[in-house]
């Protein structure tokens, strides 16, 4: 059976999530692209909202949202800023391996002080060497009675500078591989963590974004998620629940530049009449508008299909890497609609283009995706 | 449907308010000239007795003036008891009242109590052959209009300041009757009005009643530069108005706005000066009569909705439109 | 203190305002119906006095048809207002805001109130009759358009001020009073998410239409509107082409004088 209508519920969190992304994300977000500024005040109050952990089970006073819910809420607010969606759905990404791996003690450990107070916590995979290479990262992770000692350094941490949590992934020998993988989650109160200055990025410049170095940090056995060597199966499985709302994100930032595009095209008159009467720009529209409909539904069925408890890799990558693709697309055309003041950065398209940029490369490069995909398929047929 | 026709005439600082004198001129209009219906202007209040005068001559049969400090300060259930008791004492079959702060909220009152139709903030208002009354009336912030057809013999209209004529003082003047305070029935318990708090919106007149504003943006740079409106207001006789960006920065207080959250304005003479035109700007004084824009930005969306436009900078054009006021003013 | 919150569903203000095909009302195909303007402002300063005044309870109440009255009565819900009842309006049944006042004032009488809170007048049609005509129906004073309502424990009174011409009175009023509020001054919350999912599972009240019609007889409503329309469009100011400033004064001031016929 199929269902593509959303219940009453479904509408009303897109119609928070929407007034949010207008009211509290949209009138700021020009100018903390301007000045890469990361606006700490839109962040707590999307945390008042509980549109902060959005994943985490009401049992530890979260939103327990399925992912399909989470990916309503997160076009909503890409649609406003892509950059700032990021920092706020960052927490799902880095409470994500406590959720699938953790212990229930772990979780009631950690989790509740998130949804209490306003805290940041970032997922710390990739390396300054690698971050599509996952099982060949660098950072150590050595046994020393009770505890682990992490050394090592992780590279596009989003908002590390601002996080009371990491989940770090280290491996107990390199030579391992995946195997030699293990998990962990780190207070930032623990000896020996640097994060480092933000980076001045492309976009999603009110994101923020910057390394952390891990110098003998000491932490307790009893911080480890899951067993030895059982890290890179946990971010797999991470990766595959949070691959679907980047998707959600890009169609969000895709479905701004159509709607930006689309007013634009009605308003702005060129050879007596408006530009959308021309058709030059109607096949530019339709193009867009297609394939952010096909985004939107290819999102919303990987959703599904993780909801129902299958893995969704797949379905996620295919998702992701469509809709991350189609952002792109729409914005460039967005901003060939616009002409000379698409270029400018009075006009609100060509941050779309920069902010998109960053959907293609997360959260696993298009290029991963594409080789999950292709090796998926051609397994079908071996 | 009866053709006699009620007037609320509102007095304020010892004067009949100029929206009351409007709502006189449809009244004669609505009833027929005189002989064929009767208009009834009624006022309540210690002032009424020397206000009663002003209003004798502007082309109505009969003034009432129910002298009692009870009516002194408003409150909508004391006055809809009276104004219904005299409406019934006269057999009236439509009652006028301008549009005010406090005429906006006596309408539904009165009409509950006197068991009429009501309509409120009138800008139009017709007569159908079989003495029908058609009124029209902005809607969703005057983005629309609404025809709205009255169905009953009674009706009780809220007319929109400035939308109407205020007759001059003719030659003839009506009897000024002094009328008794009506039975105003069971008075639930009432408000006590402690004290007033004038706004802060300079020594014009106010801004929702102004025949003409003269409202500034962000194009004037600082809060300073706002002399250089209150000259030319000054120079017009109207109030100062302001964009949401100068409320919100502080430069006036937020009594000042225009637009969607602050005030709604439909002088007869709008002069935007170094405003952008936000929708929600527009939506506050759209139904002004006539529309002046003075931009720098050729493509400002003001000019959009503006009557005259004038490209240029305000720091010059606004002193040279002062002047030249003042010159064919006289003064 | 038992608190009574009236709202109505409003188009969204963002919607493109288009009259349906027979020119008599708004086209309201595809429009989003919300919770706005001054109601949302009266929601917010129920929520106020209910968290300053220990043991009180908001009831939010709406008259008009499903379903898009109880979808803004869920909003309500969402913000923190206690119940909520639906006054029904069966679609194609005739209306005016006399008689919504007529219908809401049922649904008031079968629940026990301090005070009544309604926006000064609806963000669409603006006529601003219910609170006052409301409140001649229950007998009680009303007081409009006011801001900042307080409720003075000591005194057993409201206090609140209410703008008038020139400025603002400062009132106090016993209760029971109807206040209508005015708009935007008072930075309405938004729900929280959880909120929002609880809403959904709250009972709403409901008046029945057959309810309503017993109380306020079956006469028609006193108006009916009969053209909707939009205003002409504005085709753009006429420029004034000038070479001195003192020139883009005197042919300005010559337009509005002889064209315009603004100026004495």
């Amino acid at each position: 059976m199929v269902e593509f209508s959303l219940t009453e519920e479904q509408r009303s969190l897109q119609d928070l999530a929407r007034k949010f992304a207008k009211t509290e994300m949209l009138p700021v977000a020009a100018a903390c692209d301007r000045e890469g500024r990361f606006p700490e005040e839109v962040y707590r109050k999307a945390w008042e909202l509980g549109l902060m952990n959005l994943n985490v089970p009401t049992e530890y006073g979260g939103s327990g949202l399925s992912v399909f819910d989470q990916c309503l809420i997160v076009e909503e607010l890409a649609h406003a800023c892509g950059g700032m969606t990021t920092s706020i759905i960052a927490n799902c990404l880095a409470l994500e391996p406590i959720l699938l791996g953790g212990t229930e003690e772990q979780r009631k450990r950690t989790l509740p002080a998130f949804c209490a107070s306003y805290h940041l916590a970032s997922f710390c995979l990739t390396e300054p060497g690698g971050g599509s290479d996952a099982a060949g990262l660098q950072t150590r992770c050595r046994r020393d009675g009770d505890v682990y000692v992490l050394d090592g350094e992780k590279s596009f941490i989003t908002n590390a500078p601002h996080a009371a949590l990491y989940t770090v992934f280290a491996t107990l020998d390199p030579s391992l591989r995946h195997k030699g993988i293990t998990a962990f989650f780190v207070p930032r109160e623990a000896e020996g963590i640097t994060p480092g200055k933000d980076e001045d990025k492309m976009g999603h410049r009110a994101s923020s974004t910057s390394t952390v170095k891990f110098d003998h940090v000491r932490v307790p056995v009893a911080n480890r998620l899951g067993a030895d060597g059982e890290g890179f199966a946990l971010a797999m499985q991470t990766l595959d629940h949070t691959r679907t709302p980047i998707g959600a994100l890009a169609t969000g930032i895709a479905q701004a530049a159509v709607d930006y595009a689309g007013d634009y095209a009605n308003k702005r008159h060129s050879f007596g009449k408006p530009i959308g009467e021309h058709q030059a720009i109607q096949l530019k529209l339709a193009n867009m508008a297609q394939e952010v409909h096909a985004a939107r539904l290819l999102t919303w069925q990987a959703a599904w299909w993780i909801d129902q408890g299958q893995r969704g890799s797949l379905e996620s990558s295919i998702a992701k890497c469509f809709a991350s693709d189609a952002a792109m697309r729409a914005a460039d055309d967005a901003i060939q609609i616009f002409g000379g003041y698409g270029y400018m950065k009075d006009y609100p398209v060509e941050k779309l283009l920069r902010d998109a940029k960053l959907t293609q490369i997360y959260e696993g490069s298009n290029e991963i995706q594409r080789i999950v995909i292709a090796r998926e398929l051609l397994s079908r047929y071996a | 449907m009866s053709s006699s026709v009620l007037v609320v005439v509102e007095i304020r600082n010892g004067a009949p308010v100029r929206a009351s004198l409007e709502a006189l001129g449809v009244g004669r209009r609505i009833a027929g000239p005189p002989g064929s219906g009767t208009v009834t202007a009624v006022l309540l209040g210690s002032g009424s007795e020397s206000s009663s005068t002003t209003v004798a001559e502007r082309g109505v049969d009969k003034v009432l003036s129910v002298a009692d400090p009870r009516f002194d300060a408003f409150h909508a259930v004391v006055w809809a008891a009276a104004i219904a008791a005299i409406a019934r004492e006269i057999d009236a079959g439509t009652i006028l009242v301008a549009g005010t702060s406090n005429g906006r909220e006596l309408v539904g009152r009165l009409a509950a109590r006197w068991e009429a139709a009501a309509v409120n903030g009138v800008a139009d208002l017709s007569l159908a052959a079989d003495g029908t009354l058609m009124a029209v009336r902005p809607v969703f912030s005057g983005r629309a209009l609404q025809e709205v057809r009255v169905d009953q013999t009674r009706a009780v209209l809220g007319l929109r300041p400035n939308a109407f004529t205020a007759p001059e003082p003719s030659g003839s003047k009506a009897s000024v009757e002094a009328h008794p305070t009506p039975d105003l029935g069971q008075l639930p318990a009432l408000g006590v009005v402690s004290g007033f708090e004038p706004a802060q919106t300079g020594s014009g007149p106010d801004l929702s009643e102004a025949l003409v504003v003269v409202s500034g943006g962000r194009g004037l740079r600082g809060p300073e530069n706002f002399r250089l409106l209150e000259d030319l207001a000054g120079a017009l006789g109207g109030a100062i108005g302001a964009s949401r960006a100068v409320t919100d920065s502080g430069w006036k207080p937020a009594s000042f706005q225009v637009g969607q959250t602050g005030r709604t304005v439909s002088p007869q003479l709008y002069i935007a000066v170094g405003i952008s035109g936000a929708i929600q700007h527009v939506v506050g004084m759209i139904s002004s009569r006539t529309i002046v824009a003075i931009n720098s930005d050729p493509n400002a969306p003001i000019f959009k909705v503006a009557d005259y436009g004038v490209v240029g900078d305000l720091f010059q054009i606004v002193p040279a439109l002062t002047a030249e006021i003042r010159r064919v003013r006289g003064s | 203190m038992e608190l009574l919150v009236l709202i109505k569903p409003v188009p969204d203000p963002e919607t493109r305002l288009r009259p349906n095909a027979a020119g008599t009302n708004l086209d309201t195909d595809g429009v989003k119906w919300v919770l706005t303007g001054y109601d949302e402002s009266a929601v917010e300063q129920a929520l106020l006095l209910k968290e300053a005044i220990p043991g009180s309870k908001v009831r939010a109440i709406a008259f008009g048809p499903a379903p898009r009255t109880e979808e803004i009565l869920r909003s309500a819900l969402a913000l923190g207002c206690d119940a909520a009842t639906w006054v029904e309006q069966p679609a194609d049944t005739p209306t005016d805001p006399m008689r919504a006042a007529a219908a809401l004032t049922v649904a008031c009488q079968k629940t026990p109130f301090d005070l009544i809170l309604v926006g000064k007048q609806a963000l669409d049609d603006e006529a601003g009759l219910v609170g006052p005509a409301l409140a001649e129906r229950l007998g009680i004073a009303d007081y409009g358009p006011v801001v900042d309502v307080r409720w003075d424990a000591a005194g057993r009174r409201f206090t609140f001020a209410r703008a008038v011409e020139g400025g603002s009175d400062r009132v106090s009023a016993p209760t029971p009073l109807v206040v209508c509020l005015q708009q935007a001054w008072n930075d309405p919350r938004t729900a929280k998410l959880q909120n929002v999912l609880k809403a959904r599972r709250i009972a709403i009240d409901k008046v029945t239409w057959a309810e309503v019609a017993a109380g306020i007889g079956s006469a028609a409503p006193g108006t009916h509107v009969t053209a909707f329309r939009l205003p002409p469009p504005r085709t753009g100011a006429k420029m004034i082409e000038y070479r001195t400033p003192d020139e883009a004064a005197q042919k300005l001031v010559r337009l509005l004088r002889e064209e315009a016929k603004v100026l004495p």
